[in-house]
């Protein structure tokens, strides 16, 4: 079976040689495209090795929802 | 005239028919003004013509069945069961009606208002039209109980109109052959008759109509016969396809005209997830193909209704603006058909409806949408959310081009400003340096081989200052002044033009911390999504700039990572010193040095990281010591079961002093471990503590370094002995004397280095390494992106905290 990878706007899955790939659609990419052109990609210091400590510990009595921020 | 000598030799026709007969002529002499062409257009034309006159009938609610067949010389029968053309003599033209009808142009529109209060007639030029296009055309007309018959050639009676036989059913034949001096067309395609043939089937339901095709060995007939009228026309228009809501929205209704007619409206509709859009108008039958007043009253109105849902529903509120009608009718496939008595049509091709009937349709179509939306919240939730995502598109692709469109800030070559573009022209030849900020871009800029390295300094805008956060993404000016830079567009196929790259190399050069990684996924990410030919033809790299420089005397060494740093600083360390194992005293010590003890102290290392990580989990030291004991049984969530190595293990964490208590986890029919955190939080070491890799790592690592961990170690260097207590002062002795006779530095960012320094250790080919970037790489690692930098803080989150350990691989 060959290999597929989600596409980045929906989500459907796009096999790894498909011309398009890893967008579904021509559709999808333009949107992608768009979230690039209006600043909407941010990776933010949690992503990192060394910034593990920074990530705000959870309370342990908490609910997972009470600890987005 | 030969025509007219003849007629009067008959002594049949007046000077008045003479007329007529001239108005059929113009018919001949120019064609094309009244069927449009003389090709396949508008051969088929003529059979619409007649089929229409019929389907007229029916629309007065006289015909139930329509008859078209194709015979073997392409001649061809209409046949229906209405009322029978009149066959009375008509009281100004002196013959009958029938006749009348078929060689007085525009004769049909004298019945019209008498006859019919609605009548379509296609472009209304009359079946006289037809006759005097056909070679021979023969009419049979059943009423008042007889049978009644004519024929024509090229228009002109072979006779009058002759009462033939009885019947006792109603109707009108009409056969013809299209005259091939004229048409330059005469073949009959079965395909395009069924395709308006049907259409005008579902456009008036419970109408059958049968086409039949004699032409072929076998006889071919189909027959369009559809009670659910245009409801049905929409399922077929959507055929094949995905629909967004099973039944089509349908609803029909009337008003009254201020002339006193009557305006009947019927309106289907339905989505299907693609993106175009499938809309057929028709006034009367007669497929307007340029709309008119009819679809731009449909049109606003399910825009207008479609907004309303959509504030009712209150999807809308992260939507800026209202949905525009390109919009709401993405995948929207609609008929609207109206019938009214004396439609006033436009243009050429009267392909447009121009009766004042707008406010009529906007008007009803408000009224039934709205009422439909009320009462399917379901559907209406997908129809608003379909056309919310439109117009994201819509603006998504507004700010795309924006992109590549040739702006701002560019020098006279059309090249950015920031960029510091290399001598050689020779692409191949070529390198660009991403490099990551102003200061670092600097320093390259001083430090590059200005011949044939060019580079363009990206800062990566930091967002979140005021939280103390570094989120991280390119700016759109970055990823212009890129796109220009690279010269190869971006997208696939004709956009992206791979001969227009203008650098053999693409080199991301980051520093080697949390931020340089951003940024050089951020890269990656888009060069992999939209300028995808770049890796797959090997053009990307990552430079490699080193995270130390080790320096001792004259010589000095630099080093990529912290691990290769570790293992440099054990290399020297050990080079003349060796340790023994659990004893002092005992001459017959095991003793270990060279690899073995240096791989011996980098697995220490790795347990001294890991256990620092594990200890920020558990919050105490004390815990991550006991969890650590290799005597211990209690490795996976299987050792919970045993309440006896449970209790083992809360033991010794209480010789500690911690507030330990045992108790039932019910969820996992387990035991598990409570105990009080120094903040006096309670946490518990349970099933779900024992999948956590930090624990797991550190199982896994004990037990691996208990072949050697066999403390009180015994350093001996030289002639000097040297007792340590345990691992960790192990561990750290051994790296201390590592350091003793060296100068370390350790390098926070590119802009650390002077010039000189960062071409001999990254940009100098001859001496650097690259890692090259390979598409393979992207296949697992672009869902990790498209989590990293989705706007999901919570899955982002929660995506960390589970792959902590896995984290390191993100660094491609």
């Amino acid at each position: 079976m060959a290999q597929t990878i989600p596409c980045p706007i929906c989500g459907k899955p796009v096999a790894f040689d498909d011309p398009d790939m890893p967008f579904c659609s021509d559709r999808c990419r333009l949107i992608d495209l768009g979230n690039w052109a209006s600043e909407k990609y941010v990776i933010s210091t949690p992503a990192g090795p060394n910034d593990l400590e920074e990530i705000p510990e959870t309370q342990p009595q908490e609910s997972p929802k009470d600890r987005v921020q | 005239m030969a025509i007219t000598a003849e007629n009067n030799n008959t002594g049949i026709y007046d000077s008045s028919s003479i007329k007529v007969l001239e108005g059929l002529e113009a018919v001949r002499l120019r064609p094309a003004m009244y069927i449009g062409s003389t090709g396949e257009l508008g051969l088929h034309h003529l059979v619409y013509e007649v089929v229409d006159n019929s389907v007229d009938e029916a629309l007065a609610g006289y015909c139930t069945e329509i008859g078209v067949t194709i015979h073997i010389d392409n001649s061809i029968t209409i046949v229906d069961n209405g009322r029978g053309i009149p066959v009375d003599i008509h009281p100004e033209e002196g013959v009958s009606a029938a006749q009348v009808v078929l060689t007085k142009l525009h004769a049909g529109g004298k019945f019209d208002s008498n006859t019919y209060k609605v009548s379509g007639g296609l472009h209304g030029v009359g079946v006289s039209c037809v006759n005097a296009l056909a070679e021979t055309l023969h009419v049979e007309i059943w009423r008042d109980k007889s049978t009644w018959e004519q024929d024509y050639e090229r228009g002109i009676p072979k006779g009058p109109l002759t009462r033939t036989g009885k019947s006792n059913k109603t109707g009108t034949k009409i056969t013809f052959k299209a005259d091939p001096t004229i048409m330059d067309a005469t073949e009959f395609n079965f395909d395009t008759l069924a395709q308006r043939l049907r259409q005008l089937a579902f456009l008036n339901k419970g109408l059958k109509i049968t086409l039949t095709d004699e032409r072929g060995e076998n006889i071919r007939s189909e027959e369009f016969f559809y009670s659910g009228g245009i409801s049905e026309f929409i399922k077929h228009l959507n055929r094949g396809k995905a629909v967004l809501h099973d039944k089509p929205i349908h609803f029909e209704g009337e008003r009254e005209l201020p002339n006193g007619g009557k305006l009947t409206i019927e309106v289907a509709l339905q989505y299907n997830d693609s993106y175009s859009e499938n809309v057929f108008s028709f006034a009367n039958n007669i497929n307007t193909v340029d709309g008119g007043s009819h679809l731009s009253g449909f049109r606003s109105a399910l825009t207008r209704s479609i907004n309303a849902a959509a504030q009712q529903s209150g999807l809308f509120k992260d939507q800026k603006e209202n949905l525009t009608g390109d919009d709401v009718r993405e995948g929207l496939t609609a008929v609207i058909s109206v019938k009214l008595p004396q439609p006033q049509f436009e243009g050429q091709t009267k392909g447009k409806l121009n009766s004042d009937i707008q406010g009529y349709v906007v008007q009803l179509v408000n009224e039934k949408l709205g009422e439909y939306f009320d009462k399917n919240p379901a559907v209406t939730k997908k129809i608003v959310t379909k056309a919310i995502e439109a117009a994201r598109a819509r603006e998504a692709a507004r700010k795309a081009r924006d992109l590549t469109r040739r702006k701002g800030a560019l020098d006279s070559g059309g090249l950015p400003g920031k960029l510091a573009d290399c001598q050689e022209r020779d692409p191949d030849r070529c390198e660009l340096f991403l490099v990551e900020g102003e200061s670092a871009g600097g320093t390259a800029k001083s430090g590059r081989d200005r011949r044939y390295q060019a580079i363009l300094p990206l800062k990566g805008k930091i967002l979140n200052v005021e939280k103390a956060r570094y989120d991280k993404m390119l700016s759109h000016e970055e990823i212009r002044a890129m796109i220009t830079a690279i010269g190869t567009g971006i997208g696939k196929g004709d956009e992206f033009d791979l001969a227009k790259l203008r650098y053999g190399k693409i080199i991301i050069m980051t520093d080697a911390d949390v931020d340089g990684s951003h940024i050089r996924t951020l890269l990656l990410t888009f060069f992999f999504r939209h300028m995808q030919p770049l890796i797959t033809r090997g053009k990307v790299f990552v430079a490699q700039p080193p995270l130390y420089r080790i320096k001792k005397g004259k010589s000095e060494k630099y080093i990529k990572d912290d691990k290769e740093f570790t293992r440099e600083i054990l290399r020297r360390a050990t080079e003349n010193l060796s340790v023994e194992l659990g004893s002092t005293t005992n001459p017959v010590a095991e003793k270990i040095e060279g690899p073995e003890l240096r791989s011996f102290l980098m697995l220490l290392d790795e347990l001294a990281n890991i256990s620092r990580r594990l200890e920020r989990r558990v919050r105490d030291a004390r815990v991550v010591d006991v969890l650590s004991d290799v005597t211990l049984p209690f490795d996976t969530k299987a050792d919970l079961q045993n309440e006896s190595s449970v209790k083992a293990v809360a033991e010794r964490l209480q010789q500690t002093k911690l507030d330990v208590a045992v108790e039932r986890e019910d969820e996992h029919s387990a035991w598990m471990i409570s105990y009080k955190d120094p903040t006096n939080a309670t946490r518990y070491i349970n099933t779900e503590f024992m999948t956590m890799p930090e624990f797991r790592r550190v199982r896994a690592l004990v037990k691996q370094a208990a072949r050697f961990n066999k403390p009180p170690f015994t350093l001996v260097k030289d002639a000097q002995r040297q007792s340590i207590a345990n691992w960790r002062e192990l561990l750290e002795t051994v790296m201390n004397e590592g350091k003793r006779e060296v100068t370390v530095q350790r390098y926070k960012g590119l802009g650390e280095m002077n010039a000189e320094q960062l071409w001999s250790t990254t940009m100098n080919a001859e001496t650097r390494t690259l890692l090259q970037v390979d598409l393979k790489d992207f296949a697992e690692t672009e869902p990790i992106f498209s989590t990293l930098m989705g706007e999901d803080v919570e899955s982002r989150r929660k995506f960390i905290e589970e792959n902590a350990l896995d984290v390191r691989n993100l660094d491609v």
